[in-house]
Formats: structure tokens, sequence, C-alpha cells
């Protein structure tokens, strides 16, 4: 493994709790599964385990949506972010082991880091929506980072629980987001079909 | 869902405070009812890991032998009664503020609105989010939160049926309680649920222009009002019927 040695730690650390859990992940283990000793580790994390971890789920998780954004970067339409970003986020929660085998295992380890990093990414995500919003015109009286905010924590919210919503079927991802997440952001003739 | 139990809580209203601690809200002995409030009381001030059967005990003025006579199972069957009982109450006072709207919105905002009340002015659960998230926060992600959204949506969908059809209530009412815990998990700026006014203008802003409804028929395509009252006849439950209607095949 090259690489910097914090990149270096994380991805040996990922790999520890692939294999163990977040819980039983030790500095021992990452050290031995970077080929670096302990002290090297804790240079990079002096708050030892807890913060290797915690640094752990941030990284993966900003991995998660820096492919997301790669998905959708590219899209000249607001309804065309929407739908590829939800059908291909969705299909990445449910095709990634590690998370999933967590969710299973130490959902109570887990879901307190990803609430503190989803208040972040709302920020993320509605950012990156805003130019999106702009051209397409807002209805009046809306400000866009109001737009911008609701339809980042719906995507969060749906790529977490669809609920009732199909998000492996792209005709239900279409309705979904020409039923509950464009009418209210976008000037109402914007949303017939052509 | 009885009408019983609606009962209890209209009295429950007028009688307010130190009545409130009694009312065997999940249908069960009083005796049940009145552990799981001194449980509740324990949990909102030390948490759940620190809360002990001598504690609730204590709380409730009876001895340790009697928690365990009417809780055989120890602490997990009275964390599960203090649930059981709690959630009743919550889903009663919902029941109770969406009975008695008077349109759409109204009964959207009540909804919305009575349910960021009961949550965030809940002293368990404020504590526990605080102190101990790991018991709580597992039940409001992923597969655990599609089951909260089919639960709080199935019990409120039928009060939004006075003005969309099955399907959209069911669609409706489960959108509102995501908006609802999205905003409640991770609270946004300048947006508080707990305030009427904000709820009306969040519910006006994003969720009545994309209803089905007729008080709104006027405002939006055509084709949207074709889901309103076309009864639920094939595909229950599944968002098919507003493809068709969007798409504007029905027009």
């Amino acid at each position: 493994m090259d690489g910097e040695p914090r990149q270096r730690i994380l991805e040996a650390t990922y790999a520890c709790v692939a294999r163990w859990g977040l819980s039983k992940t030790t500095v021992e283990d990452a050290a031995r599964e970077a080929g670096l000793s302990r002290a090297t580790v804790y240079r990079y994390f002096p708050g030892g385990r807890d913060e290797l971890v915690d640094a752990v789920v941030s990284w993966q998780y900003l991995e998660f949506f820096g492919r997301l954004y790669e998905e959708v970067h590219g899209a000249t339409s607001l309804e065309e972010v929407l739908e590829r970003g939800l059908l291909f986020a969705r299909r990445q929660v449910l095709e990634h082991e590690v998370l999933q085998k967590v969710l299973q295992t130490e959902p109570d380890v887990l879901l307190p880091k990803l609430t503190v990093e989803s208040n972040r990414t709302v920020r993320l995500i509605s950012g990156f929506l805003v130019p999106y919003l702009q051209e397409h015109g807002l209805p009046d009286g809306l400000a866009v980072h109001e737009a911008a905010d609701f339809l980042a924590r719906m995507i969060l919210s749906y790529i977490s629980a669809p609920g009732r919503w199909d998000l492996s079927d792209p005709a239900e991802v279409r309705t979904l987001v020409r039923v509950e997440l464009l009418p209210g952001v976008v000037k109402e003739t914007q949303i017939v079909d052509k | 869902m009885g009408s019983a139990r609606l009962q209890v809580v209209r009295d429950d209203v007028h009688e307010r405070a130190a009545a409130r601690r009694r009312i065997p809200a999940d249908g069960s002995d009083p005796q049940r009812v009145r552990l799981a409030d001194a449980a509740l009381s324990c949990i909102a001030r030390q948490g759940i890991a620190k809360t002990t059967l001598d504690d609730v005990a204590r709380a409730a003025g009876c001895s340790r032998a009697t928690v365990y006579r009417v809780f055989p199972g120890g602490k997990d069957g009275l964390m599960s009664a203090v649930v059981d009982t709690e959630v009743a109450r919550f889903f009663s006072a919902l029941a109770l503020r969406m009975g008695a709207a008077s349109d759409l919105e109204d009964v959207l905002v009540a909804g919305m609105n009575e349910a960021a009340v009961r949550i965030t002015g809940h002293p368990g659960l404020s504590f526990l989010l605080e102190h101990e998230p790991e018991v709580i926060l597992p039940h409001l992600a992923f597969s655990h939160m599609d089951d909260v959204l089919e639960v709080s949506s199935t019990f409120t969908a039928p009060f939004l049926g006075r003005w969309l059809d099955h399907d959209e209530a069911k669609r409706v009412a489960q959108w509102a309680a995501r908006i609802v815990l999205s905003h409640l998990l991770c609270p946004a700026d300048g947006v508080d649920l707990t305030d009427e006014d904000r709820v009306r203008r969040l519910v006006r802003t994003f969720v009545l222009p994309a209803d089905g409804s007729e008080t709104h028929e006027t405002t939006r395509s055509t084709a949207t009002t074709a889901t309103v009252r076309s009864g639920g006849v094939e595909g229950i439950d599944r968002p098919s019927r507003s493809t068709r209607a969007i798409k504007g095949e029905a027009s």
C-alpha cells in the first residue's frame, strides 16, 4: 500500500472495520494492516482509536458523496440531477457491503456518527443544487437557499429510507422527483412533460 | 384504534397535567402505565442505561417486587411498556389535532406541528437524543426509518382521506412524516416546526403544490387532479397512479 501515511492508515482501518466492525478495530490492528508503527498512527490520529474510527466514517461518507457527485455533475437539468442521483445513491447504499454489515451489527455505533455527518452533507448537497435551481427559476417568494435546503434534506432522507418508493426503478424515481421534489421548487409549467 | 382510546385522550385534554400521568394510554392496566410513567421520569433524568428497577420502584412509590410482578421480564419489558405508552399518547395527540382540521392545509399543518411539538418537548426523548443517541438514532434511519414512516403514515393517512383518495393520502402522509423527521434530526436554519406559522409556510411552499387535492386544482396542471377520489382500486399503496397523473396521461 503506497500513498501518504494518513490515507494509508485510513484505508487500513477501513479494511479492519470491514473484517471486525467499528467497535473491535484497534489502533494496533490498523497499524499492522498499514505496515506502520503504532506511534505513527498516533502521530496522525492523536485521539487514538475513537478519532481513527470517526475519521474512517467521515472519509467513507465523503467518498460516497464524491461518487455521487461524479455521477451527477455533468447533468444538464435539475430533473436529471435528482433522478440520476437518487438511482445511483440508493444502489450504492444497497451494494455497500461494509455499510450494510455495520448497519446490521453495530447500528448503535454507526448512526450517531452518520447523523453528525448528514448535517454537513445537507449543506454540501444544497450548495451543489443552487446553480441548477437558479437556472430553473424559482416560484415567486421562494429563496434559492430555502429550496435547495429542502431538496437536499429530502434527497438524504430518500437515500437512507425510500419508504414506499422503489428507487431501483427509474420510472418510480422519475415519478418521485416530479411528485415530491420538483413541484414546490420550480415554476409550475416547467414540470409538465415535454 | 378504538374510539375508547380517543375518548380517554379527550378527557386528558380537559383534565391536563396531573391526571394525564394516570391515563392507560396503551389500553392496559393502570399499574403498568403508572410504572411506565415512573420509568419515563427516570429516563428523562438519567437516561436508560443508568435507570434501574430500584429507581423506577422508588419513583413509582412501590416495591421492587411489584415492578417485577407487573414486568416479569424486568427492564426490557418495562422499556417496551414505556415505548408503547408514549407512542399511543403521541398518536392520540395527533388524532386529536388532525381530526379538528377543516381543510387539507390545516390537517397537514396540525399533524406536522403537533408531531414536532410532542417530539421536541418530550422529556425522555430529548435526554436520550442528547446523551444516549445510540439508543434512538438506529430506529430513525435506513430500514428502521422505513418502518417508522410506514407506521406513522398508516395512522395519519385516514385523516387526509377527507380530501385525498386512499393512495394519495398514504403517499402525502408518508411524505409529511419524512419532512418532520428530517427537520427534527437535522434542524434547518430558521425552520422551527414547533412554530405553527413556519409549518404552514413549509406546507404551502413544498407540499401543497404537489398534492392531488381538489382544493388546489385550480393552481395545478389539470392532470394531477385526476388522482383525486379516483378510488383506491388497483395498485393500492403504489405511486403508480400519481405517475400517470403527473405524466399527463390522464388528461
